[in-house]
């Protein structure tokens, strides 16, 4: 059985005239690391939503189709039931403080207090919550009184310490420097590689096309392309649905390098080779 | 954020006692001097509270509670003592108005009462942190939810002074006059009123979700980060302070 | 004259640790992206420049004028600061009222207002959403309420703290093309940003912030092609400057139509 199972899922919010979600069947197994991409307005955050049940039970509207979770109907089972299986980072990092604990430790502790794990559990996560995304240092700090990157690595901590089975991810890096970005792709891929399913959207392509497993390309509620990264971005007129390609596959379009069934290096490391082929052949 | 809670963050024996014991202090310790209807009592009550503030370390932070306090105090004085009909004894005399000794010493009763109300109270509020309040309530069978609400409270003027000077620093970004004399101050004040509640509305929104997604409305058996206060001579602190109250109901009653 | 002088700029928050150790800067009307960090001090930084914080010693001059001896919304005429959290500076309720607000507390005339905030809203690209409320747009459109609202005020300075945040490519564009536009119009933009890509298309000169001192400070370009000192920072020089370095080019490439166009030079003179 698939990890997430949807099926025709279509939303429209509350007072609005078009779909948000239009018609998205997919299914994702366990361990996966799917990225998910698109312009602004596209549906990514709705389907975010959608996936941890906030639509339909936070969000009203017009809601068809069905996302299943582990073969559970979403729609049909209570938020409390679903937060314990299904983690959400949201995209904006300055709304996520619970706003009732004083520091940084006992926001992360927050969730497990709500889940009842127990005390000893409890202080081993948090203290590699701390270590893996570097805030340490702000343990004893009020969470109200962060940096707009810090506070987004106490969000993604607050959650990953509740480890959820399936992980959505909205944006989580926007905020980070790069060096923190990267070892927040590095530390998912890590997480997806030890059976934890991951669902992120983002739009740093670059890192994208680096991690994940399969890519997911949303515009106007519906769904481009639902591939490996190589075989989404190789495909023509992304630009047509608002996405410049990986800043390597747009060099190797320029040059003219693709391999025999017309597809592009996405990653640096494909592109360092092919780049260094081209120039050597004549 | 500001944190203007008046908690004060320090070790000591006092801040070690748990707060149902203390709530049982502050019962006795109202109790007794009402009971007796003595003013020396009172006094020794007044007392103790002010060495124990000594211990935790917090009678600095006492003074201004207190000099906020001595106007309303004086105010019961002057009204006591000078204006009540029906005293006769005069004590002294400031030009035309004569205080009377009844109306003095029902002043110090009243006084003795107040101010024993007040350091009562204050030692607890000074040092025990308002989480530790909820937590322990919760503990004894509060819902979750009331504990967080209740916590929400604690936080809603820190909440206030912070979400006002954010938006009035957005306000004076763009132009807006907000230093300056009272008159300024006032005109940039009134209009900061409806943003801070909008905001705080829209909040409610976004908090509830963040909530959501950290399982706040599971229905699992809940646990505690905080170790549970225990306090090692809860047990003989609670009998001894029972004890006192029956000791001063007996002598009244006797 | 410069436009800003930071002169030996030292500031710790009440019952912080220092966190900004003696900076000395001067702008021109050059567009500089500033990077960092997360908690380097970056946004503490702007805020400096805005007003909104004092230095604990030293002196920040706008236009030759003491921050510590101007109020905030004077200043307001000439500096203008988009915050990274858009939810720090939208408090009106309708799109337009938000965006016309600078204009009015400055003193432009309601016609005059009217026009500028209507050119804003168009610039950023908002102009069919003039009537809604701000709470009910996205994250990435509100971040751009936050951009118009400043751009409506022509102030000669003009600060952005992480601009990108939450756009898409043709958001970031959009950005893009503003910056170029105030520098063309000799503005200055000092914009605070964490996306390398953007700053080595965008900028023309970059400043390094690390453990409270600004550790590199030059054009975009020379910054980028020390890579080391770049990484010593916790950054990373662009995607497309690590493909030149990886390939062991001595060319610093900032963007990909550079890289393109040099390699097919290159090739065809390697065919000669
Ligand atoms: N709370 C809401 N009420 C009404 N309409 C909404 C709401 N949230 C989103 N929408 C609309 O639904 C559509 C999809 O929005 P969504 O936020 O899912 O896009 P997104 O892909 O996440 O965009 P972004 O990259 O800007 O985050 C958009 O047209 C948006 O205007
Ligand atoms: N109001 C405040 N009170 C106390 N400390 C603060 C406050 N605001 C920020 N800080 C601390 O000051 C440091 C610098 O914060 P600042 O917001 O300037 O960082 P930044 O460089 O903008 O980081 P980011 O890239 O994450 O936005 C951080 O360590 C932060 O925790
Ligand atoms: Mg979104
Ligand atoms: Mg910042």
């Amino acid at each position: 059985m698939s990890k997430v199972v949807v099926n025709n899922l279509k939303y429209r919010y509350p007072l609005t005239e078009n779909l948000a979600i239009n018609g998205l069947t997919f299914e994702i197994e366990q361990g996966e690391l799917i990225g998910i991409i698109g312009r602004n307005g596209a549906g990514k955050s709705t389907l975010c939503a959608a996936l941890t049940g906030l639509v339909p039970h936070f969000f009203k509207g017009a809601y068809g189709g069905s996302v299943h979770i582990d073969g559970i109907n979403v729609k049909e089972s209570k938020l409390s039931y679903i937060s314990r299986e299904v983690g959400i980072v949201f995209q904006n990092p300055f709304t996520q403080m619970t706003g009732a604990k004083e520091t940084v430790k006992e926001e992360l502790a927050f969730g497990l207090e709500n889940l009842g794990v127990p005390k000893l559990e409890m202080l081993r996560r948090i203290e590699d919550a701390l270590n893996l995304l570097e805030i340490d240092h702000l343990r004893d700090k009020n969470p109200l009184e962060l940096s707009g990157g810090q506070m987004q690595r106490v969000a993604i901590a607050s959650i990953l310490v509740m480890h959820p089975g399936l992980l959505v991810l909205d944006e989580p890096t926007s905020q980070l420097d790069p060096q923190g970005t990267a070892e927040v792709f590095r530390a998912i891929k890590k997480l997806s590689n030890q059976g934890m399913t991951i669902i992120m959207v983002e739009h740093k392509i670059e890192e994208i096309a680096e991690y994940a497993d399969r890519v997911m390309f949303l515009d106007n509620g519906k769904i481009v392309a639902f591939d490996t990264p190589t075989n989404v971005f190789s495909m023509n007129h992304l630009e047509e649905h608002g996405l410049r390609p990986p800043v390597f596959t747009r060099v190797c379009k320029g040059l003219g390098i693709r391999d025999l069934s017309g597809l592009y290096p996405v990653t640096l490391s494909e592109a360092v080779n092919e780049v260094q082929k081209f120039n050597e052949s004549d | 954020m500001q944190n203007i809670s008046l908690y004060v963050n320090k070790k000591s024996f006092v801040h070690d006692v748990d707060f149902l014991t203390k709530l049982i202090y502050i019962f006795v310790f109202i109790a007794i001097p009402i009971i007796s209807g003595s003013v020396i009592i009172g006094l020794l009550a007044i007392l103790i509270s002010l060495i124990l503030h000594t211990c935790a370390g917090v009678l600095k932070k006492l003074i201004p509670i207190v000099a906020l306090s001595l106007f309303v105090l004086l105010s019961v004085i002057i009204v006591q003592a000078a204006f009540i009909p029906g005293y006769h004894i005069v004590f002294f005399s400031l030009g035309p108005v004569h205080f009377y000794q009844e109306g003095l010493i029902h002043a110090s009763l009243i006084i003795v009462r107040f101010l024993d109300i007040l350091l009562v109270s204050s030692l607890t509020v000074l040092t025990t942190r308002p989480s530790d309040i909820v937590e322990t309530l919760q503990r004894k069978g509060l819902s979750h939810r009331m504990g967080y609400v209740i916590n929400s409270i604690f936080q809603i003027i820190p909440q206030m002074v912070s979400s006002m000077k954010t938006i009035s620093d957005a306000q004076r970004s763009r132009g807006m006059e907000t230093e300056g004399n009272l008159f300024v101050r006032v005109k940039a004040f009134l209009p900061l009123i409806g943003p801070v509640v909008i905001s705080s509305l829209v909040g409610t929104r976004e908090r509830a979700m963040a909530l959501e997604a950290r399982a706040f409305s599971a229905d699992a058996k809940r646990t505690y980060f905080h170790e549970e206060m225990k306090y090692r001579y809860k047990t003989p602190v609670r009998i001894i302070l029972l004890l006192l109250l029956v000791v001063s109901i007996i002598w009244r009653v006797l | 004259m410069n436009l800003i002088d930071v002169q030996n700029l030292h500031f710790s928050y009440p019952e912080g640790i220092e966190l900004l150790k003696g900076i000395d800067l001067a702008f021109d009307h050059r567009s500089t992206a500033i990077i960092g960090q997360n908690g380097a001090g970056k946004t503490t930084f702007v805020k400096l420049l805005k007003g909104l914080l004092k230095p604990v010693s030293g002196d920040i001059l706008i236009n030759g004028v003491n921050t510590k001896e101007i109020s905030v919304a004077k200043l307001a005429a000439h500096i203008g600061l988009v915050f990274q959290n858009p939810g720090d500076q939208i408090f009106k309720s309708s799109v337009y009222d938000e965006v016309i607000f600078g204009p009015h507390n400055i003193g432009i005339p309601e016609d005059e207002a009217d026009e500028s905030t209507k050119k804003a809203l168009i610039e950023v690209g908002l102009e069919n959403k003039v009537n809604d409320n701000p709470y009910d747009l996205s994250f990435s459109e509100r971040k751009l309420i936050s951009i118009a609202s400043i751009l409506a005020m022509n102030t000669q300075i003009v600060l952005l703290d992480e601009p990108t945040i939450a756009q898409d490519d043709y958001g970031k564009q959009l950005i893009q093309g503003l910056v170029r536009k105030l520098e063309g119009e000799g503005r200055l933009v000092i914009s605070i940003l964490h996306d390398m890509d953007f700053v080595a298309e965008t900028f023309t000169r970059t400043l390094v912030f690390q453990n409270g001192k600004v550790t590199m400070d030059n054009d975009t370009k020379s910054v980028f092609s020390q890579t080391e000192a770049v990484r010593r920072a916790y950054l990373e020089p662009p995607h497309v400057t690590q493909l030149g370095n990886r390939l062991g080019y001595t060319e610093t490439y900032l963007t990909a139509e550079q890289f393109v166009k040099d390699s097919l030079r290159k090739r065809e003179e390697f065919k000669q």
